[in-house]
């Protein structure tokens, strides 16, 4: 092992060994507590065992006509993948045995800035296996790449980086599911750098299982002219906390993120947002919406910061919440930070019932009680889900929010 | 087709309508008319079914049934059909398909087989064109981005594809100009059967200058203070309330 990747690897787990898991006590993790977690997987959480690996076959999403990487309990499968050409695709773990030094320019290369926390850290301490993609300049992958991360349970570290050349578009499905036959955690970092005038349309979708811990970060820089797009939905797990940070860093630079959270039982799921806006002449969007019934609790933290030099900047975000049970819970908390006059930022948060004018409305057309709230609060998701370009993942996830809102099947076809 | 019996309702503990004695035969065409704030719409809401209307005395007999005993969808399954006076935008719900839902809702109920896709949308292609409906605005939203004419099309529409029994028609020239009532009072008229009755609720005269009613009633302070022929909202449209009032107390 190269000094470098040593060096990494040593300073990651010492971080983890001092400072631990972060706790309620800070400010970022107030509502998400994750104290519990050796409760749940043993003291060594960090290295539980999975249980018998599932079949890629079983979570496949139907009509999508897309390349597909595997990554089975922390470990790349590449007799389950179908790798395209037209990109390069390194297995991490190949490049930490054969050549540590571009595991480290490509995977691990903050060395010098501080691990955001003790979860990063232990990213970078234990990530075994995950992949490096590379599609170089001009080029446009001819299908989008559907990366399936399966978990039975046990603890897996995964690091992603994903390098979008000039002018080079790639759309990518980052799909975590799994069996429940064992508690477990994932653990998973994503590093997209998009190069100028690159493109990138990102689906996130967290469909794991009940007995899950999930724990992801998305980390995006953003070069001029750049565009990215994140479709963030969760729906599965125990307890999820996602951390999105998203720097434009040269002009021109766009970023829309969207997210949608539908949950039930006693579902916790945190979503924190970060937008720097460190040029001029960007633009961000951001909208995230949540279904809570139950006695589930969604929390949304979405930051934005506008730097000093970072003029004509416009941004809007909005959070808007559907509460369908009394003892479901939402935190939201939108912030802004600016540093100059010559911005347009707007931003709002709404929590909410159904609409009673809404629901005497389609029953007066002859739609039953329940059907009427069933269909608002589908419709009320969906119009997130409407900005999917591919339609084979927004039926896909149409359908298993319609798993956890029963009673909709005869009303199939009624929405936009 | 109803008959409503001393009908007495309140809202939020006030009481709004005061007695109301009201019945509609088969097939005919009444229109109900007063101020502001006289209980026209409460009326029509009452009959629809919204919640938040107390009904404290009275009762409405609607095909020989109780009709305070159903609930909305049961009396819109029944035959019953308001079109609102402000519609109601619902965005992401599709309007055909919620048609659809209501069409065959109500076919299930009375034990008749539903539409398939094919029919229904021969169904709701011939009705759109009775309103001058372009057919984009089947496959939108309901109601969503409609203007304000829009919207009171797209109710005659839907009360031409659900063909109801009885249609109350609460406001629906207010907020259109001369074209737009022209085309949808035209629809209304096409509507007329002998088995449906029409209940249209309005300030004016001139939605009846389109659609001419059999019976016009006076509804002010609660109460149905006279009734006539179509006469009467002319007489009404040249001398105001108050002398309906004043003959009602004396």
């Amino acid at each position: 092992m190269s000094n470098a990747l040593n060096h990494i690897r040593e300073s990651a787990w010492r971080t983890f060994e001092v400072d631990g898991l972060p706790s309620s006590r800070d400010e970022d993790w107030k509502y998400t507590d994750l104290s519990r977690i050796a409760a749940v997987l043993g003291e060594s959480w960090w290295s539980a065992e999975a249980g018998e690996a599932v079949s890629a076959d079983d979570y496949l999403i139907p009509d999508l006509n897309a390349y597909r990487l595997v990554i089975s309990n922390g470990v790349v499968d590449l007799a389950a993948s179908e790798i395209p050409d037209a990109i390069t695709i390194t297995p991490l773990a190949a490049l930490l045995q054969d050549d540590p030094d571009a595991a480290v320019e490509l995977m691990l290369d903050d060395s010098d800035a501080p691990f955001a926390s003790g979860v990063t850290a232990l990213n970078s301490a234990r990530a075994s296996d995950g992949y490096c993609i590379c599609v170089a300049s001009n080029v446009k992958l001819d299908r989008p790449l559907h990366i399936l991360h399966l978990s039975s349970g046990g603890a897996a570290h995964i690091r992603t980086g994903i390098t979008i050349g000039n002018h080079a578009e790639l759309e990518i499905i980052e799909h975590f599911a799994g069996s429940d036959s064992a508690a477990g955690v994932t653990n998973s970092l994503t590093a997209i750098r998009l190069a100028a005038g690159a493109k990138c349309e990102h689906y996130r979708l967290q469909l794991e299982s009940g007995k899950q811990w999930h724990l992801g970060r998305v980390e995006v820089n953003q070069k001029a002219d750049s565009s990215y797009t994140l479709h963030a939905v969760e729906l599965g797990s125990a307890l999820s906390r996602v951390d999105v940070v998203d720097d434009l860093n040269e002009p021109g630079a766009e970023s829309e993120l969207n997210g949608l959270f539908v949950l039930s039982g006693r579902q916790h799921v945190d979503h924190h947002t970060r937008v720097a806006h460190e040029a001029p002449h960007c633009r961000s969007r951001e909208n995230y919406r949540t279904v809570l019934d139950g006695r589930s609790h969604a929390v949304f933290n979405g930051k934005v910061v506008v730097a000093k030099g970072a003029i004509k900047t416009d941004s809007a975000q909005s959070n808007a919440n559907l509460l369908l049970s009394n003892r479901a819970e939402i935190d939201t908390k939108p912030e802004l930070e600016i540093y100059n006059d010559d911005v347009k930022c707007a931003h709002g948060a709404t929590v909410g019932q159904l609409d009673k004018n809404q629901l005497f409305y389609l029953k007066s057309r002859g739609l039953s009680e329940e059907e009427a709230k069933q269909l608002l609060t589908f419709a009320f998701a969906d119009e997130l889900l409407a900005k999917m370009k591919s339609r084979a993942v927004r039926r896909y996830i149409e359908r298993a929010a319609f798993a956890k809102l029963p009673n909709l099947s005869g009303l199939e076809g009624i929405l936009v | 087709m109803i008959k409503i019996e001393n009908l007495h309702v309140s809202v939020g503990g006030k009481e709004i309508l005061k007695g109301i004695n009201l019945e509609i035969g088969d097939g005919e065409v009444h229109a109900i008319m007063g101020p502001n704030g006289s209980g026209k719409s409460t009326l029509s809401n009452v009959i629809a079914g919204r919640d938040g209307y107390e009904v404290t005395q009275g009762s409405i007999t609607y095909k020989g049934k109780d009709l305070l005993e159903m609930r909305p969808e049961e009396r819109a399954w029944e035959g019953i059909f308001l079109a609102f006076q402000y519609p109601v935008e619902i965005p992401g719900v599709n309007n055909t398909y919620l048609l659809k839902a209501g069409v065959n809702a109500r076919r299930k109920h009375q034990g008749e087989q539903e539409l398939d896709a094919m029919e229904f949308m021969q169904l709701v292609k011939e009705k759109a064109k009775l309103v001058e409906l372009d057919q984009s605005f089947l496959s939108r939203g309901v109601n969503e981005g409609f203007s304000g004419g829009e919207k009171k099309r797209n109710e005659i529409f839907q009360m031409a594809v659900l063909e109801p029994s009885l249609a109350l028609l609460d406001e629906t020239d207010s907020g259109l100009d001369i074209d737009a009532l022209r085309i949808v009072a035209k629809g209304v008229n096409t509507l007329r059967a002998a088995n449906r009755s029409i209940v249209m609720v309005t300030h004016y005269q001139r939605l009846l200058d389109y659609i001419k009613p059999d019976v016009v009633h006076v509804l002010a302070d609660g109460q149905i203070l006279k009734s006539g022929d179509a006469s009467l909202a002319l007489e009404l449209e040249e001398r105001g309330y108050d002398w309906v009032r004043a003959e009602a107390h004396v």
